[in-house]
């Protein structure tokens, strides 16, 4: 059943309006959420992602278009009324309760009856294995520690909309994978409509239903991490989210979901529909790293010579100078079994056909 | 039709309003209480200037320029307030450097000694310094002095000794906030400790010693009690205005001398807030950390160390002979010890003794949560009309407190608000005047918790009330408690506004102090000084008391790792 | 919320019942312009006599009792006015602030110089204006106490006089009213010999106090050498207390004035105020002025020793009727004249 939750309608914020500090944070966003998904919004700092959070969750209001929770306008309605619930990037904790009284407080607005509350606050705690903390003071607890009790604050209450403002950057990088995992289970096992902002591209491409990409407050891709990935929208996208090269090539021929191009003197094909190319027009071409072999001079589609090799022990990253002077980089798995190649090298590249794909020239 | 965006903000802001009713009740009635009882009164006293008798007519206004015993007192407390900004900055900044940037020993007792005036009644050095160096001081007798400190010189004296404590508590924070890897950077590229402090420190304390200076002219000139006993032939703006209403009844005179009163010192608060401030280069929040360089060289230390021990000896001095004189039969003539006079406060000033303490207790609190409540307000939400609302509330900081005190008799002496006669119109004074410094205090507290905090409350489903009483009140607790104190110490030491408004029923012992100075009772005076010091001292020590007991545990509202 | 509701409704119920517990007894609230300690005396002395009648009242010099009731005239604090100089009860009665007693049989009594002839006044008492002067101070400049207006010009006297403004106090208007009746023309109001007076006079105060007494302190401390009052409180304020201090009167005559008592208009206790009014008239009350040198007027009433009466000052032919009407205009031709 295809229910949406959460609808943005070309949402615009445009902060110190009219001044000469004028920015405008976003851009004519829209965007669908379905019932129990988790879409994450992802982009570099200062592209819009947080301000959007803000906007649902009633921090921060639109300058204009329209947000709905389950079809009701929520534009003017205050924080408190929106049966959101926010798990911020600071935890935001209440020092002078304990544990308990953190968790329980959304119930105790609620005016649930204590004996409910003390039964679904155990319950929360022992989903991320919290139990029996309760009485504990929070400034008692550790960073980790911390981080979960602010979800189980956040999600006892049983919200329409789950919401995540980077929760995950305050933690150590061991404690991020596992916390990531604990957060993405949750959500799934209560099936709670989840929007999450990070700038981090591995944590969105590992937890999320679908991607929201993010640039300069507008929307540049939404789909999920594989389409992000390996059928990136633009260039923006396409370089955001992992490393990419982007090698100009010419349109020979375009056919029923397949193009021709002329790169390194030779046609290849690659299967794409989207967009539409016409014969003898200019595209970039996206080779990811990883999607290039390196061979024996000759062997390959081109010849390169090896400027730098970035090792760093499960995979060795070789800049090298094509022939026509640009800049290509391409990575090697488990260097040691074939051995480093020092500077100066000059190699075979093969590109892998299925995993090419071309973006239109961007001015 | 393209509705221009200030009026689609408009409108947005008027719907959200309405989806959050509380919020809206709340707006309206701290608006409401503003506009009682800052605006209105304000409004009267311009409108018992131009408009006396209902007929427009712009007589005593006119008057003013033309009736030289009526602009003289302006220029004498211009002159006055010039001369006490500027000593009183200096002494401040002599104390303020001493204790943040010296090795000195004995900081906590210069610091203790900076802020003695604070928790006393301003005037009380003014009859200190009538009991040394008046007609018939000590003294002057002692020194056979021809010349006495009746005048411009009492007034300098006094109001410099009263008002440098402002001055003190913004240099010192200024002082001590400035980064000290700028000065580093200075001395590390091969500038002398002389050349770092006139080219880097200074400069970059200017702005504060701009505002210290401009804040204590406004406090000079709206001085009422030091110069009602030590002005003798000086007149100055106050006391003219005093005398207009009190003495004359001519309440168009005294309002137009208060609007008079009012345009300095709104035109230099304004400058102040506006232009001053805003250059400033190094924020005053939280409690200095005094890491600055230090002047550990004998040619700096040992000057500045002299200055303070001679500045804090007179301040020692004064008070101290108002100690002494509270003990004396008769001041000037007969010196044996006697406990008569304090009897005389608890016999006849019994009543004013239990009203004044009555009246503060009530104010405190009430003035104190609402206060904070504005402070909130102005920090955290946004709604329609949040920079009126804290330029309102802001607005008595510039507005002396006799003209606060003309303007609550005109506005409250009929019918609908017949305040005058009661204690609530006291306690009224008591919690307007005052306001605007604890607004600041309270922003200041509430800029230290970490927003997302309240926002989680809020994310959570909790409303304005249950928010701001059960999260940002605890975690402001042990500020707004010492917050407290200091609204209760100005309650108990305020003249200026409160001398028109005391009545049959209610009196207090400021005012009590007033009158046995003027008939010369002073030792009489000076046993009122030491009660309502004691009273005070007794207060900061209770509630420092309750907020260790309160808060031992201690925790941080600030989050943030 | 429901908590601070509760806390708040405790709260204004402690508040409203400390207030009712004060109104137990009846309360009367007067203004005096007799000094605090002399009206507590007094106070309580009728307090004593009227156990069930509790007064609460406020010392203000008569200049500032007037001023007061006129601003609370649409809605008056205190019932009754007692004491200081009737000049500003006379003011106050044409201006309509006062309420009549011809009822009373005291009033009824009082010789007609000494009452208000509608019954808005009555006297309590007489004083006279004299010069109080420090005894050390004059040894030190050589001179020899005032006798004189116009001793007080004199050069050595300069920057040593004080007294009250004549606007707030009754006992420094009743003092201006007698320089302008000796000096010049005797006809009421300023002629020009008077502006020249007043002006000099002016240069020769040090500083003027808010209430008339104030000065004999000032002098008896040596504050200033010489000090203007009534010589009622000159006895009891200055030599009484032992200060070194001399009291001599100007020999052209001196002003006096009439200490006066009125009821209120519109006052919230006119049958309160009313008992009062006929106990500071009554013997037992004015046997209190005994103590104080001041001169009562009820004839059965026992004057102190020492007392000045009109027999050893010689006394100026005041107006004291157009001097308390057009206090107005008095006080605003001072103001020209001396700059202040």
């Amino acid at each position: 059943m295809n229910d949406v939750v959460v609808r943005f309608e070309h949402i615009v914020k445009v902060f110190a309006e009219g001044s000469s500090r004028e920015v405008r944070a976003v851009d004519d966003f829209s965007l669908s959420v379905g019932r129990g998904k988790l879409v994450t919004l992802l982009g570099p700092s200062g592209c819009g992602k947080t301000t959007t959070l803000r906007i649902l969750a009633g921090f921060e209001f639109a300058t204009s278009g329209d947000v709905y929770i389950e079809d009701r306008r929520v534009n003017d309605i205050p924080p408190q009324k929106r049966d959101t619930s926010m798990v911020f990037q600071s935890y935001g904790l209440f020092p002078h309760m304990t544990v308990y009284e953190n968790v329980a407080y959304g119930l105790k607005v609620k005016h649930v009856p204590k004996v409910q509350i003390k039964r679904q606050v155990a319950e929360v705690l022992s989903l991320v294995g919290l139990e029996g903390l309760e009485r504990r003071s929070v400034g008692q607890l550790s960073g980790g520690q911390q981080q979960r009790v602010a979800l189980c604050r956040a999600i006892v209450t049983k919200p329409k909309v789950l919401l995540f403002d980077e929760p995950l950057s305050n933690l150590d990088a061991k404690l991020r994978k596992g916390t990531r995992e604990q957060i993405r289970r949750l959500q799934q096992e209560l099936g709670i409509t989840s929007i999450y902002v990070t700038h981090d591209q591995a944590e969105a491409m590992s937890i999320s239903d679908a991607i929201a990409v993010m640039n300069a407050g507008r929307l540049q891709q939404l789909g999920p991490a594989e389409e992000i990935y390996s059928r990136p929208a633009n260039r923006f996208v396409a370089d955001f989210i992992g490393e990419a090269n982007f090698l100009p090539a010419r349109v020979t021929a375009v056919a029923d979901g397949q193009v021709t191009i002329r790169l390194f003197e030779r046609d290849l094909t690659v299967e794409q529909d989207t967009p539409r190319f016409s014969p003898g027009e200019e595209v970039d071409t996206v080779v990811r790293p990883e999607a290039v072999d390196v061979i024996g001079i000759g062997e390959g589609d081109v010849d390169a010579e090896i400027l730098f090799s970035h090792y760093t022990g499960s995979v060795v990253l070789y800049a090298l100078k094509l022939p026509d002077g640009n800049r290509m980089e391409v990575q090697v798995a488990n260097p040691k079994e074939r051995g480093l190649l020092p500077i100066g090298t000059v190699v075979g590249l093969r590109l892998h056909r299925k995993s090419l794909h071309l973006l239109k020239k961007e001015t | 039709m393209r509705i221009s965006s200030y009026q689609r903000e408009l409108r947005n802001e008027v719907r959200r309003l309405i989806h959050d009713p509380v919020l809206l009740g709340i707006v309206l009635v701290v608006f409401g209480l503003l506009a009682v009882f800052i605006v209105l009164p304000l409004v009267k006293v311009v409108q018992f200037s131009l408009w006396p008798g209902g007929q427009f007519n712009p007589k005593y206004f006119l008057n003013f320029f033309r009736k030289s015993y009526y602009w003289r007192p302006l220029i004498n407390s211009m002159i006055v307030g010039s001369l006490v900004s500027l000593f009183g900055t200096i002494v401040a900044f002599i104390f303020a450097y001493g204790i943040t940037r010296t090795d000195i020993p004995g900081k906590g007792i210069f610091r203790l000694i900076a802020m003695m005036p604070i928790v006393s009644p301003p005037f009380l050095i003014a009859l200190a310094a009538i009991l040394l160096l008046g007609h018939h001081g000590v003294v002057t007798e002692a020194l056979h002095l021809n010349w006495d400190i009746y005048g411009l010189p009492g007034l300098v004296l006094t109001e410099t000794l009263a008002y440098f404590p402002i001055a003190f508590m913004i240099l010192e924070g200024v002082l001590s906030k400035i980064d000290p890897a700028i000065e580093e950077a200075a001395l590390d590229m091969g500038a002398s400790k002389l050349r770092t402090f006139l080219t880097v420190t200074l400069p970059l304390a200017i702005p504060g010693i701009a505002s210290a200076m401009l804040l204590v002219f406004i406090r000079s000139l709206e001085d009422f009690g030091n110069p009602v006993v030590i002005q003798g032939n000086f007149q100055v703006l106050t006391v003219a205005a005093y005398h207009a209403v009190t003495g004359m009844y001519n309440m168009p005179l005294g309002a137009t001398l208060a609007i008079f009163m009012l345009i300095p010192t709104l035109m230099i608060f304004v400058v102040q807030k506006y232009y001053v401030a805003r250059r400033s280069y190094v924020t005053v929040t939280g409690k200095p950390s005094g890491v600055g360089l230090k002047s550990t060289e004998p040619h700096v230390k040992y000057p500045i160390f002299g200055l303070m021990i001679l500045l804090s000896g007179v301040i020692i001095l004064l008070y101290g002979v108002v100690l002494f004189g509270s003990f004396t039969k008769i001041w000037g003539i007969d010196h044996t010890l006697t406990l008569k006079n304090y009897q005389y406060v608890f016999s006849v000033g019994g009543q004013y003794v239990l009203d004044t303490i009555e009246i503060a207790l009530i104010a405190t609190p009430i003035g104190g949560i609402l206060s904070m409540i504005i402070a909130y307000l102005v920090v955290r939400k946004r709604f329609l009309g949040r920079g009126l609302m804290e330029f309102v509330s802001m607005l008595n900081f510039a507005v002396p407190g006799v003209v606060v005190g003309i303007g609550y008799i005109l506005a409250f002496n009929t019918p609908p608000l017949r305040l005058t006669g009661t204690a609530l119109i006291i306690i009224l004074v008591f919690i307007f005047r005052r306001m605007p410094v604890g607004i600041r205090d309270g922003i200041a507290q509430l800029q230290q918790i970490d927003p997302s905090i309240e926002e989680a409350s809020s994310s959570l489903g909790a409303g304005f009330f249950r928010t701001f009483t059960r999260v940002t009140l605890p975690l402001v607790a042990p500020a707004f408690l010492s917050g407290l104190v200091y609204i209760f110490v100005r309650c108990m030491t305020a003249i200026s506004a409160v001398v028109f408004v005391v009545s049959a029923s209610w009196q207090l012992l400021t005012v009590a102090l007033l009158y046995e100075v003027d008939q010369a009772n002073l030792s009489a005076a000076a046993a009122y000084g030491y009660v309502i010091i004691a009273i005070v001292l007794a207060a900061i020590v209770l509630m420092r008391f309750v907020v260790e007991k309160l808060f031992q545990k201690g925790f941080s509202p600030i989050a943030r790792e | 919320m429901k908590k601070a509701l509760l806390i708040l409704s405790v709260a204004l119920v402690l508040f409203t019942a400390a207030f009712a517990l004060g109104a137990a007894k009846q309360t009367l609230h007067i203004y005096t312009a007799f000094d605090a300690d002399q009206a507590e005396v007094y106070i309580k002395a009728f307090e004593q006599s009227h156990p069930d009648i509790e007064v609460k009242w406020v010392r203000l010099s008569s200049g500032q009792v007037l001023a007061r009731i006129r601003a609370e005239a649409a809605n008056p604090q205190a019932s009754l006015w007692f004491g200081g100089s009737n000049t500003s009860h006379i003011a106050a009665a044409k201006d309509g602030l006062l309420a009549p007693y011809k009822e009373s049989l005291a009033w009824q009594f009082m010789p007609k110089q000494f009452k208000d002839p509608d019954g808005f006044w009555v006297g309590l008492y007489v004083g006279y204006i004299g010069f109080v002067s420090n005894t050390e101070f004059l040894k030190k400049v050589g001179a020899e106490a005032p006798t004189s207006w116009q001793d007080l010009l004199k050069p050595e006297f300069k920057g040593e006089i004080s007294l009250a403004y004549p606007f707030s106090s009754g006992t420094a208007y009743t003092t201006l009213c007698g320089m302008l009746t000796a000096i010049g023309s005797p006809e009421p109001g300023f002629d020009p010999q008077d502006d020249a007076y007043i002006k000099a006079f002016d240069a020769q105060v040090h500083h003027y106090n808010e209430s008339g007494s104030a000065c004999i302190t000032q002098a008896g401390q040596g504050e200033v050498g010489i000090g203007i009052a009534f010589s009622h409180d000159i006895l009891k304020k200055g030599i009484a207390k032992g200060f070194p201090v001399v009291m001599t009167f100007p020999k052209e005559g001196t002003s006096y004035e009439i200490g006066g008592m009125a009821l209120i208009k519109g006052g919230p206790e006119p049958e309160l105020a009313k008992i009062f009014y006929n106990w500071a008239l009554s013997k037992e009350a004015q046997d209190l002025y005994k103590q104080f040198y001041r001169i009562p007027l009820n004839p059965e009433a026992t004057v102190a020793e020492g007392c000045v009466t009109a027999s050893d000052v010689k006394v100026l032919p005041i107006d004291l009727l157009w001097y308390g009407e057009h206090k107005d205009e008095i006080i605003d031709h001072w103001h020209e004249v001396t700059g202040k």
